[in-house]
Order: C-alpha cells, then structure tokens, then sequence
C-alpha cells in the first residue's frame, strides 16, 4: 500500500485561498490600520477600502494567471514530447526491421 | 596579379527541430505581458470607479439620462460573436485555407467596426442629452472606461483589418502565423475586458 505524500500539499492553495476570501468578508473590508481606523464608517471611506482591496488584488490576479498559464503550457509542451519520443521509440524497431527498399549497395 | 572573387561560405541557419523550440514563443510571451500592463490600466481604471459609484448615494445622479441598456446588450452580442469568425480564421489557417482565413478575419473586422459604429451613436445621443465628460464623476468614469475600452477596439479593429489585408496576400504560411495568433489573442482580451465592463458599468 503506497501512502500518498503530495495530497495535503494539493490543500494548501485551496486553504490560502479560503483564507483570503474569509478575510475579505463585507465586515473585516478594511485594506489598511489607517483607512479602517479613519474612512471606515462613511460611504467614501467604505468605497476607497474596497477600491484599494480590489487593486491590491489585481496584480496577484494577473501575475498569478500568467504564472499558471505558463506553467500549464510548459507542462503540455513536455507531454507533447515525452508523447512523440514514445512514437519514436516504438516505430524505431520497426523501421529497423524493415528492408532498404530502392537503396544501391 | 590576379584579382578574383571571395567566396563567403553561406551561413545556414537550420531550423528548430519541433522539439528543441521553446514551449512559448517570444512573439506570445511579449503579448502577455503587454496584456498583462493593459490588464493592469484597466484594473486601475475600475478602482477609480468603484470608488465614485460606491460612493455615491445616487448612481447615476437623477438629472442625467440613463445608459441605454438594450442598444449596448445587442452590440456586446455583436463583439462576442466576432469571436466565432475569429475562430474560424484560426482553424482556416491551420489547414493553409488562405481565402477563407482573409474571409474570416475580416467578417471579424466587420463586427468590431459595427461595435465602435453603434456605441459612436449610442455617444452622440448621450451628449445630446446632457452627458459629457464635464458632467460629474459620473460622466468622467464612464467616457474615460468606455472610451478607453473603445480606443483599444479601434486599435484591434485596425490590426484584424491589417491582417485581413495580408492575409488576402498570402502572408501567413506554414511557420509564419505568429503576427495572426498575437493578432487573436488581443482581440479576445478586448471582447473579454468587455465582459467585465459591460456588467460593471452598465448592470451595476
């Protein structure tokens, strides 16, 4: 019986993530101490913390979907290739079994 | 003495063999991070205006007119139906379908400049009535993030028309798609930045 070891790892994004939409709940939407502390209870208070959350995630949103689509491609380019060396390695005994057909000695 | 000529041996360049070329390509890496910067203009664009609209206690403020909301429903269908010609050219020119790939990317044009068409009248009329950039927050966000989104569909607009044009002259052949696939992957950054502006500014 073979114990996975990856599984709980395969849960921390899932965790972080979880984390960060708990903690950007309507009641704790507070970007900073200061703007929490000084604009929180106005309307304009309230619609700058939720403009600063929103572009503090922006470029973690961004940076992180090309990461992954980078990594996604990266991934499938190396399946592509282990895919074609496999072919190779399986029409190479054939090919060499095959005669030359049309060569001159 | 006899003078003659110097040979130079020819250097050639051999070509990259399908797997030592690299996974992505310099063309699409400089794509995405120019999508990426744009993303992020946008993405400052739309913290400007949610700070105005979840501010304010009226939105839009009851002396300007409303957007209209059913002329700009059809013309976002009309955008993202520009995606399935789009499509089209992109299997078009995998098979070396020369004509049907200048058809395709132009039928793609078309409707982009059908988009910008309707949303200039849609423009027009709103002046009329009242809304122009000086009138309020209101009118500034939304003429700076539409306007914005419109300069960036005029942009792609030109470039699909471009590569129509090139297209129709036989310019993407085998090994040479790279400007087309750049070409695509703009276009459906523009039709899927509408999918966020539409609902932000216009259902909200």
């Amino acid at each position: 019986m073979t114990i996975s070891t990856r599984r709980p790892l395969r849960l921390v994004p899932v965790f972080a993530i979880g984390t960060l939409l708990g903690a950007a709940a309507d009641a704790l939407a507070q970007s900073c101490a200061m703007c929490g502390s000084g604009l929180s209870d106005d309307p304009l208070g309230r619609a700058i913390s939720w403009s600063i959350l929103f572009l503090m995630a922006a470029p973690y949103t961004i940076v992180g979907t090309v990461a992954l689509s980078l990594v996604w491609i990266h991934r499938r380019a190396a399946g592509r290739r282990r895919a074609a060396s496999i072919d190779l390695a399986r029409l190479q005994p054939a090919a060499a079994g095959e005669p030359s057909g049309g060569g001159l000695s | 003495m006899e003078t003659g000529s110097i040979v130079v041996p020819r250097r050639v360049v051999p070509f990259a063999r399908p797997e030592q070329a690299p996974a992505v390509s310099n063309a699409r890496l400089a794509m995405i991070v120019l999508i990426a910067g744009e993303s992020m203009l946008f993405a400052g664009l739309i913290g400007a205006y949610l700070v105005f609209r979840l501010a304010a206690r009226n939105w839009p403020p009851p002396d300007l007119p409303r957007l209209p909301l059913g002329l700009t429903a059809v013309n976002s269908v009309m955008l993202l139906a520009s995606i399935i010609p789009l499509s089209r050219a992109l299997r078009a020119a995998r098979r070396y379908d020369r004509r049907r790939l200048a058809r395709s990317v132009g039928q793609t044009a078309l409707l982009g400049g059908a988009f910008l068409f309707v949303q200039g009248i849609e423009w027009v009329r709103l002046v009329r009535h009242g809304l122009t950039l000086a009138s309020g927050t209101y009118g500034a966000t939304f003429y700076v993030l539409i306007g914005c989104h419109g300069v960036h569909v005029l942009a792609a607009v030109t470039w699909l028309a471009v590569t129509a044009l090139l297209a129709r002259r036989g310019a993407f052949t085998a090994g040479r798609q790279a400007p087309l696939e750049m070409c695509a992957i703009y276009w459906y950054f523009v039709c899927g930045l509408w999918l966020v502006l539409f609902p932000l500014v216009y259902l909200s």
